[in-house]
């Protein structure tokens, strides 16, 4: 300590308040240097290490022209501008350059974000395109800076709209297959992690930069066919404009030879570039599978089926029609009438389709139990229904859907009333899409195939179609009963007004459905659903084809609301797929 | 002044291990502005649109280097004869550069012009051509040489503890502090001042009880001088807030950073050209701040090696002092002692938080001129001085011992012998 400095000296007063300066020093250092080394190092890290995010390129939707993938939804590269008001020397300028390129993407206000000197980022204006912001970069003026976003553009403008949905702010996909499929579509974000200097330039420096590149995701083909979808969308618009400015619809085409919807389309409907804009968020839903409800008539083809199935009817068989017939013994609650009245006396069970005979459709339950409505019989339309047909279960297509409500035969509401309402589709409640589906299984020789909106997949810039689904379940219905059913609906339609709308040498089977609404007090005949069920192509159907409309207030029918849509797209379906004469 | 001595002890050779320490200091200097000058370059171009290039800060430190070095053997031909006739004119001079600053910054009204360099309303520097000059340095200088011829001369009249000798230093002293501290705002410098001065007088034997009078005074002083001046204030708050405060303010940043930079080094240190606290996270990364990029470079081992090489240093001061007969001689060599350690602790602790930022520079190491230059212009004095030490110790207040001991080991000093072996 004192260097050998003999006592007395006074430069051993110096040398002592160096060693003390020093050993506090030293000390001081190995504090900082030895013991709190991890706390500096994680300060430092925090304070220079920046964390980017390299955002994926969110994965294109398609849609297939004739089998041929086109774009349905694409990316578009656009900017979001901000200042860095602590380094801008020229405000006047950049205020004029960006009202002038981009006056309508200002988000707040200019002078405003100027003022914020001590900020280093100022977001004034969004959604700029390449051209609006090289136009400003070549300005060159400082404190302006830009960041890449995308957004989603439709070419098709609002076609599909509800089975896309749309891309929020944040970039997560909402509603339909946009958020179904969110996880495919969005990849993942790649990341990068860099020592940088203090203006964030990345630095080679030390061993912790991460670089690791984004996955961009999935580009999907929709099965639906663009031009069906066109077509589906045009002839819902053009009936529901013939009947009321308030009238809704929707329609779904499905091919029933595997489960691939074609189309769906509802209405109203909205363009997804502009669902900012929508004020009504019923309209982002997709009706088709979100809105179940008692389906009506177009049911007696099920319970048909149900009977066929079971051999206890044939189109032949016959029975006494008298407008009416009871079930069990609960008196006049327990009578249940016809919709169309005057085809009295012993008619078949083909004229019970041709004119949606409710007392007809009672009797093929009541001959399932043996005579009446009881357990036996329940058991069996469930089994039908709900097991088979798939009625008030998820379907398990790819997108939001309702589940629907079938009663079970053992549930005390299930009582025989409920279940003879039920052959007749009231008393239930289904989506379309179940509908549809279980409909394309009992035409198609008994398999039932899951819904599907996905084809597949593009890969670099091929198209890579999934493989082809195997039935859910087979032997649904036994083939010739399928066969039989075809049969009766397609004299079913050829016996009505709609027949005679078919193209010439093509025999198109289908059913009616008006359905009573429910309200508070009950069933009501002023606000009926009309629907329609139908197929086409003959032995080996080609597609099937469900039609729904409605409007608060108007009693529409089947056969004469919801029919036309239906021809209409069969008639140019024939066309469209080239479908061969029988 | 050394006149009397020198039939006394015999003119040897200097204390080489001045010289090579000083030299080592310099070349670690510009191995580290090598390896940072490029990213303070960048930096600079960066956020203010200059236009250096990558060496700049380099070459320009090895031409500061080369006018030290100059400097440093200039001051240590000096002979001492000439020394003392020059003493006051330095002095003089000093004071006078001094005075042409406050005018001119009294003239721009704080903000600087033509002559005067002022940064946040404290002139400090002179331009010079392109350059700039700290007036306070030469004061420094003058203080120096004239105080040690001063204290040397009263002590060998035994005056050194009367009011003639204290009166004019304590004008001299309050002269050269009062334009540094109070009208360049430079408490730090002011500080150094102070210990430059209690360095000498602690060894020009001024009786203890005035020493302690002396600094109770000068810590009262600097105490208030703190206080009442607002960005001294503030650095004290920061100082004395440590961690906790926030490092939005500009002090604290610039403390919170260079701990940052010490405390990666670790142990070892990040190495040579991986400090990331140079691209411009810690301000004055090559000047005051270069003992933090040092510890983050060469770790805490590398900063005992640089403390080391300071302390041999001062050590081989020290020790010139002591075996230095001649008055003037000692006194001056005790000054540069106290110059460089005040520097070094000062500048050191401001780093690590012990003290407040003072914006003192770390000899021969930080980037910048002026104080490089003075500092090895005292130094080349010292080593100057290192020629007439002798064989036997001094012990202030045994004056009898002098010349007696001197004169029984007329001879070789014990380095020169040592050397030649």
């Amino acid at each position: 300590m004192f260097l050998g400095l003999q006592k007395g000296s006074r430069v051993r007063i110096l040398a002592a308040f160096l060693f003390v300066a020093v050993a506090a020093i030293v000390v001081r250092l190995f504090q900082i240097q030895i013991i709190d080394h991890g706390k500096y190092v994680a300060m430092g890290e925090s304070e220079y290490v920046k964390r980017l995010t390299i955002p994926a390129r969110r994965g294109l939707v398609y849609t297939l022209d004739s089998g041929k993938p086109v774009p349905l939804v694409v990316n578009e590269t656009i900017f979001t501008l901000f200042l860095d008001p602590k380094i801008i020397d020229e405000p006047k300028k950049i205020e004029d350059v960006i009202k002038k390129v981009a006056g309508g993407n200002i988000t707040s206000d200019i002078k405003e974000a100027l003022k914020k000197t001590d900020s280093r980022y100022q977001v004034v204006a969004k959604e700029l395109t390449r051209k609006q912001a090289e136009l400003i970069k070549k300005e060159k003026l400082a404190g302006i800076g830009f960041q890449e976003g995308t957004r989603r553009v439709y070419p098709e403008g609002g076609l599909a709209a509800q089975v896309l949905g749309f891309v929020n702010g944040e970039g997560a996909g909402q509603y339909g297959i946009e958020q179904a499929l969110n996880e495919r579509l969005k990849g993942k974000d790649g990341r990068l992690e860099s020592v940088t200097d203090i203006s964030s330039v990345p630095l080679t420096i030390g061993d912790k930069n991460i670089n690791q590149p984004a996955e961009d995701g999935e580009n999907v083909v929709l099965t639906i066919d663009r031009n069906i979808q066109r077509k589906t969308e045009q002839a819902l618009k053009a009936e529901l404009d013939r009947i009321s400015p308030s009238a809704t619809g929707s329609v779904m085409v499905m091919d029933p030879q595997s489960g691939k919807v074609l189309a769906m389309a509802n209405f109203p409907s909205y363009n997804p570039a502009e669902y900012n804009k929508v004020k009504d968020a019923a309209l982002f839903s997709n009706a088709v599978l979100t809105n179940s409800y008692e389906p009506g008539s177009v049911i007696k083809t099920f319970i048909m089926a149900t009977g066929l199935d079971n051999g206890v009817v044939n189109p032949e068989t016959t029975y006494y029609n008298r407008d009416y017939i009871t079930v069990g013994d609960c008196g006049k609650d327990c009578t249940i009438g016809n919709a169309a009245l005057g085809h009295t006396g012993n008619i078949t069970m083909q004229t019970v389709l041709n004119y949606s005979l409710n007392t007809g459709a009672v009797t093929v339950a009541k001959l399932l139990g043996g005579g009446e409505v009881n357990k036996s019989a329940r058991d069996r339309i469930y089994d039908y229904y709900h097991n088979r047909f798939g009625f008030g279960l998820k379907t398990g297509i790819e997108l939001y859907e309702e589940q629907g409500i079938i009663v079970s035969p053992d549930d005390p509401s299930g009582a025989n009333v409920r279940y003879a309402n039920m052959t007749f589709g009231q008393g239930m409640n289904i989506t379309m899409v179940q509908a549809l589906s279980g409909f394309s299984a009992a035409i198609n020789g008994g398999n039932y195939y899951k819904p599907t909106v996905v084809a597949g997949a593009m890969k670099d810039g091929k198209y890579k179609a999934a493989e082809a689904a195997e039935p859910v379940r087979t032997g649904v219905v036994k083939p010739a009963t399928s066969d039989t059913l075809r049969s009766m609906l397609q004299t079913a339609r050829g016996t009505t007004l709609a027949g005679q709308r078919d193209e010439p040498g093509y025999r198109i089977g289908g059913k009616t459905g008006t359905s009573e609404t429910i309200t508070t007090s009950g069933y009501t005949k002023a606000s009926t659903v009309a629907s329609y069920l139908g197929f086409g192509g003959g032995n080996t159907p080609k597609y099937a084809i469900m039609v729904r409309v409605q409007c608060d207030g108007l009693s529409l029918e089947g056969g004469i609301h919801a029919e036309p849509v239906f021809s209409e797209i069969s008639n140019w379906l024939i066309k469209y797929m080239k479908v061969a004469k029988e | 002044m050394p006149s009397l001595q020198q039939g006394v002890v015999r003119k040897h050779k200097p204390d080489y291990m001045i010289l090579l320490f000083m030299g080592i200091i310099m070349m670690v200097g510009l191995v580290m502005i090598y390896s940072i000058g490029h990213q303070r370059a960048n930096v600079l171009n960066n956020i203010f649109g200059t236009n250096y290039p990558e060496d700049y800060f380099f070459f320009n430190q090895l031409t500061s280097v080369a006018v030290a070095v100059v400097a440093f053997f200039a001051a240590f031909k000096v002979p001492p004869k000439l020394l003392k006739k020059i003493g006051a004119a330095v002095l003089v001079a000093g004071i006078a550069a001094c005075l042409v600053l406050a005018v001119a910054a009294l003239v721009s009204g704080g903000e600087g012009n033509a002559i005067a360099n002022c940064t946040y309303g404290a002139c400090r520097w002179i331009n010079v051509g392109s350059r700039s000059f700290q007036p306070a340095e030469l004061l420094k200088l003058g203080l120096l040489i004239y105080l040690a011829i001063f204290l040397g001369a009263r002590g060998r009249q035994g005056k050194v503890n009367e009011s003639e000798t204290l009166l004019p230093l304590a004008i001299v002293s309050g002269i050269a502090l009062f334009f540094i501290v109070v009208l360049q705002r430079d408490l730090g410098t002011g500080v150094v001042v102070g210990a430059l001065v209690l360095s000498m007088l602690v060894v020009a034997g001024v009786s203890k009880k005035i020493l302690i009078l002396i600094m109770s005074a000068a810590v009262v002083l600097g105490l208030i001088m703190t206080v009442a001046v607002p960005h001294r204030r503030e650095r004290l708050m920061t100082f004395l807030g440590g961690d906790s405060s926030s490092i939005e303010d500009d002090d604290a940043y610039h403390v919170t950073n260079a701990k940052i930079a010490i405390g990666t080094g670790g142990l070892l240190g990040v190495g040579i050209g991986n400090s990331v606290q140079a691209t411009g996270y810690l301000p004055e990364s090559i000047n005051d701040s270069v003992f933090a990029i040092m510890g983050e470079t060469f770790g805490f081992v590398g900063l005992l090696v640089i403390i080391g090489l300071f302390v041999i240093l001062l050590s081989r001061l020290l020790k010139v002092t002591y075996f230095l007969h001649n008055s003037e001689g000692r006194i001056l060599v005790a000054g540069v002692f106290g110059w460089i350690a005040a520097h070094m602790v000062m500048n050191i602790a401001a780093m690590i938080g012990l003290m407040p930022l003072t914006g003192i520079t770390l000899p021969f190491l930080s980037y910048g001129g002026t104080s490089m230059m003075f500092v090895a212009a005292a130094l080349g004095m010292a080593f100057g001085m290192s020629r007439y030490t002798a064989h036997s110790p001094v012990i202030e207040g045994k004056e009898s011992d002098e010349s007696s001991s001197s004169r029984r080991r007329v001879g070789r000093p014990r380095y020169a012998s040592r050397r030649s072996s």
